[in-house]
């Protein structure tokens, strides 16, 4: 229990020191944003296409949000590793000594952990939850009414994420998440159209 | 075997941790008892700090390796005191001239 507390601590202070909160909210909302909007996509193109087979849907859908995780999980993880050493350095040749081994240099390593995992994990959980009515296509009552259920529930996502920047900022929530919902419709209303 | 009692330090240090911080973690070290830092230069990455640490029994080795876990290197150590008691350097004529 002792090592456990020592550990929370320890990971408490590189997010300190590495500012790893404010990086870690940018990406995760970004990239839920993301999600949704490119399953919402998806979504909008098997209905126009008219496709009524439940487990198509479903695989083009976990097939977009695994592809959507890599890339997030690669490429932040890549370009997080190469800010922090070229910070790093910066700072090293400011202080004439080689930080790897320092809190600074534990906490850097561990800040392109974190930002890479956030950066893969939010758009595939976010488009993961919107597909999710899809699987249960029998329950909700059959795959058009699971379309729906789905679009609906991408909206409310939406909305949440909006919500949540909106505490964030401090302003009003109602309308940062209406913010975010409006591109929810013009994504679904651009692949009505076409 | 002399326990050392007082020691000053020349240290250059990243500015992120902050002397509060650093004082933090020194004084929590064993045979510390007290710990002033004072900033004398600071630039846009790194500042020249004093580090005064006083205690019981200071080990010098953990007091560097605190200071170099931060990002910081002792430059030079300006004043050791050991002993039972602490005491300041003795005046002398000498010390007046220039």
């Amino acid at each position: 229990m002792g090592s456990l507390r020592k550990k929370l601590r320890e990971i408490k202070e590189y997010s300190e020191v590495a500012e790893i909160g404010e990086i870690a909210r940018r990406y995760f909302a970004m990239n839920a944003f993301d999600g949704v909007l490119t399953i919402i996509g998806v979504l909008m193109g098997h209905l126009s296409a008219r496709i009524d087979d439940a487990s198509v849907v479903i695989t083009t859908g976990f097939s977009t949000s695994v592809a959507m995780g890599i890339s997030g999980l690669w490429g932040a993880y890549l370009t997080e590793s190469a800010e922090r050493k070229r910070s790093l350095d910066e700072l090293e040749n400011h202080t004439l000594t080689d930080l790897s081994e320092t809190r600074i240099g534990r906490a850097s390593r561990f800040a392109v952990v974190i930002v890479a995992l956030v950066d893969g994990l939010s758009p595939f959980l976010a488009s993961a939850v919107v597909l999710l009515p899809m699987m249960f296509s029998f329950y909700v009552g059959g795959i058009m009414r699971a379309y729906y259920v789905s679009l609906g529930l991408a909206l409310v996502t939406l909305f949440a994420l909006g919500a949540y920047l909106g505490t964030i900022s401090k302003e009003n929530l109602v309308l940062s998440g209406v913010k975010m919902l409006i591109a929810g419709l013009f994504a679904m209303a651009l692949g009505r159209v076409m | 075997m002399g326990k050392i009692r007082r020691l000053v330090l020349d240290v250059l240090k990243p500015l992120d941790p902050n002397i509060i911080e650093l004082s933090r973690i020194l004084s929590e070290l064993p045979g510390v008892d007290a710990v002033n830092i004072s900033i004398f230069e600071i630039d846009r990455k790194v500042e020249n700090a004093k580090i005064t640490v006083e205690g019981s029994d200071i080990n010098y080795e953990l007091v560097l390796r605190a200071i170099e876990d931060e990002g910081g290197t002792v430059h030079s150590i300006d004043e050791a005191v050991a002993g039972k008691i602490i005491i300041d350097d003795a005046q002398t004529p000498q010390d007046y001239l220039g």
